[in-house]
């Protein structure tokens, strides 16, 4: 095994090792939060602004687009913080730094998949039986996750010169959630066409599409879906790559 | 190139210098419409050029903020130069900060694996290792355990273990070294010293001119981020010193006499001892330091809870030692009118040399007097082994106070 992969699996492992010391229900808890907000988001979206129930089995649907929501929400959070956290680390030893936003998308990627198997039994429960297209999501989810990195790279170098960043992330992470088809399905009418035009622009639009459809739909996502996602995975990684190659030397004495 | 060889030539490093540490884009903003421009850089190495041949044992040595810190940076590869070239040959072992990739929730075998896995070892070639750290540690009882319940002295030891298991072509040494207690500081040395005799590249930082001289053959003088020096251990470290004592003279700014305080409570007549009450400055090894005090208040007032304190630092203003009636849990001072105070110091293994002396009448939060750096005294005696003791003292020392 190379360094670099050596490297990732540690961090990889000791993320998820230590994340939930301490944690009575541990790792639940990353299951648990989308449960709590689809029972929110169901109430609200059934009870008081009743567009939700023209959809089989709502709360399911929420679930299937919060949880690669959440994945990409909590990663992006958490990368603010990634390399303040770790600069005694960064200003003692030499290793790959890029490392360190990778490994904590990584622990998370792995959380999201394991909360992904969960649904995945309860939607077939309740007769969302997947087609063959359930076999190209682990490609979404790798794409999501390669993305979600260039975003945290990204983020994790601009929180070190701005603080402004994490807050101005939380902001942002608002707005990005309701521009995102994650509580409302795209082609149903519930958002008028120029809107949706809009929304398939946005990043995550592919990744959410791709979830929808093939495990709540049970049917192939269109392809707009992943022609976005693959782009969009392409800028954003090169982007993340590039900016944090170019910045990691003054951000090492920046710490 | 050869495994062990260091080139640094014409090496600049600039740091960005803040006010305050935490830009907003507020100031970002407010510079980009032409105001005040904050961007000051401070220079900490200066065309900074020498090489270091497989197998020596070279000395960094300079004040606070020549460079030598940084240059050990560049070696281990944490920081890249602004300009010039950083050339290293082979794996690098840094002893710049002990155990700093541990997390506190992982056991020490599991932080074993981290680290590893930080300086591109798989878990096989660890596991292999591990027996041998866990060994040399002295913690083969407490591999399993989170090293968060490791008293600093053990988190130390597992540091330096796993940082000089890993068989370095260049070992880079700062002297944030505090390793234990006296024993395991020989194990230390003795494994440092083995390293040199087995031919590996040395790299040490010390302001230890005798730890200096024992480790190494070569100097390189630092100043101000420039290589002032390149030589014989001996020639640059006797240049070094005999200019850094002419400044302490002249400028005297590190560890000048100062005194301040609101004087509610103040020291009117200090005089030292030795153990025997024969007034004097110079102390053999192993005597006692007695600092009797005495000591008024204004108007012959009463003051209660007064911590009388001390602190002895070496010429350049490092404090070696320091303690008061407080820390060491004995009763603080109650002063009606005049009253007289005591200190008892036995500087068991401080190394020989000149020092000076502080002492401090405080309260709560108020500072009552102190005399910083104000009696200067010498600690005779032999030199001892190990050196690589630099900061790690434990000193029996004793404040002790007699009944007023």
């Amino acid at each position: 095994m190379t360094g670099g992969l050596l490297l990732m699996k540690s961090l990889v492992e000791k993320d998820l090792k230590v994340r939930y010391k301490r944690s009575f229900l541990g790792f639940l808890w990353f299951l648990l939060k989308p449960l709590f907000s689809m029972v929110v988001y169901t109430i609200v979206f059934t009870r008081i602004i009743k567009f939700g129930g023209a959809i089989e089995h709502f709360s399911l649907f929420l679930l299937t687009g919060l949880l690669p929501w959440n994945f990409f929400a909590a990663s992006l959070s958490a990368s603010t913080k990634i390399l303040l956290e770790n600069q005694k680390l960064i200003r003692s030893i030499y290793f790959p730094r890029v490392a360190l936003p990778i490994s904590s998308v990584i622990a998370n990627a792995i959380h999201m998949l394991m909360a992904m198997g969960v649904l995945e039994i309860l939607l077939i429960a309740f007769g969302h039986t997947p087609n063959l297209s359930i076999v190209t999501l682990p490609i979404a989810v790798i794409l999501l996750a390669a993305m979600t990195s260039g975003f945290s790279m990204m983020i994790s170098i601009g929180n070190v010169y701005y603080r402004d960043v994490s807050q101005f992330l939380e902001v942002i992470l608002l707005a990005w959630f309701y521009a995102s088809p994650v509580i409302y399905p795209l082609g149903t009418g519930i958002i008028s066409g120029k809107m949706e035009a809009v929304i398939k622009f946005n990043p995550v639009a592919g990744a959410m599409e791709i979830f929808h459809s093939t495990m709540y739909y049970g049917t192939w996502p269109e392809l707009w879906a992943w022609i976005s996602l693959v782009a969009w995975t392409i800028v954003i990684l090169t982007a993340g790559l590039l900016i944090f190659k170019r910045m990691e030397p003054s951000v090492v004495k920046e710490l | 190139m050869q495994k062990g060889l260091i080139q640094f030539s014409d090496v600049c490093l600039d740091y960005r210098l803040y006010r305050d540490r935490s830009v907003s884009i507020m100031e970002t903003f407010m510079n980009v419409f032409g105001r005040k421009t904050s961007r000051d850089w401070f220079r900490a190495l200066d065309h900074a050029s020498f090489q270091i041949s497989p197998g020596e044992s070279v000395a960094l040595v300079g004040s606070n903020g020549a460079g030598k810190s940084t240059t050990l940076k560049l070696l281990a590869g944490i920081y890249s130069p602004t300009s010039g070239k950083v050339g290293t040959s082979g794996r690098i072992a840094s002893l710049l900060d002990l155990g700093v990739g541990f997390h506190p929730e992982l056991t020490g075998a599991e932080n074993i694996f981290l680290n590893g896995a930080l300086l591109g070892f798989d878990q096989k070639r660890m596991l292999e290792l591990l027996p041998g750290i866990a060994e040399f540690s002295m913690l083969e009882r407490f591999m399993d355990t989170p090293v968060k319940y490791y008293s600093s002295g053990m988190f130390m030891r597992l540091g330096f273990a796993l940082a000089t298991s890993v068989d370095p072509d260049i070992l880079l040494i700062d002297e944030v070294l505090a390793v234990g207690d006296a024993a395991f500081q020989a194990k230390c040395y003795d494994r440092i010293f083995g390293f040199r005799e087995s031919g590996k590249t040395i790299v040490f930082v010390s302001h230890d001119p005798e730890a200096v001289r024992r480790l190494c053959t070569r100097a390189i003088w630092l100043d101000s981020g420039r290589v002032r020096m390149n030589g014989p251990v001996d020639d640059v470290l006797g240049a070094y010193l005999n200019a850094s004592a002419g400044r302490l003279q002249n400028t005297a700014a590190s560890a000048a006499p100062r005194e301040w305080g609101n004087r509610e409570v103040f020291f009117s007549r200090v005089t030292l001892t030795d153990g025997n009450g024969v007034p004097t400055r110079t102390f053999r090894q192993g005597d006692t330091v007695k600092v009797n005090a005495l000591i008024e208040t204004r108007e012959g007032r009463e003051v209660k809870n007064i911590i009388l304190g001390f602190s002895i630092h070496r010429p350049d203003g490092e404090t070696v030692l320091a303690s008061n009636n407080l820390e060491n849990g004995e009763p603080l001072l109650e002063i009606n009118g005049s009253g007289e105070g005591y200190i008892y110091i036995t500087p068991e293994i401080i190394e020989p040399g000149n020092y000076l002396l502080s002492i401090s009448l405080t309260g709560n939060s108020t500072d009552y007097h102190w005399q910083d750096n104000f009696y200067p005294i010498s600690l005779l005696g032999k030199k001892q082994m190990p050196p690589l003791r630099i900061n790690s003292l434990r000193v029996a020392g004793s404040v002790d106070k007699e009944p007023v």
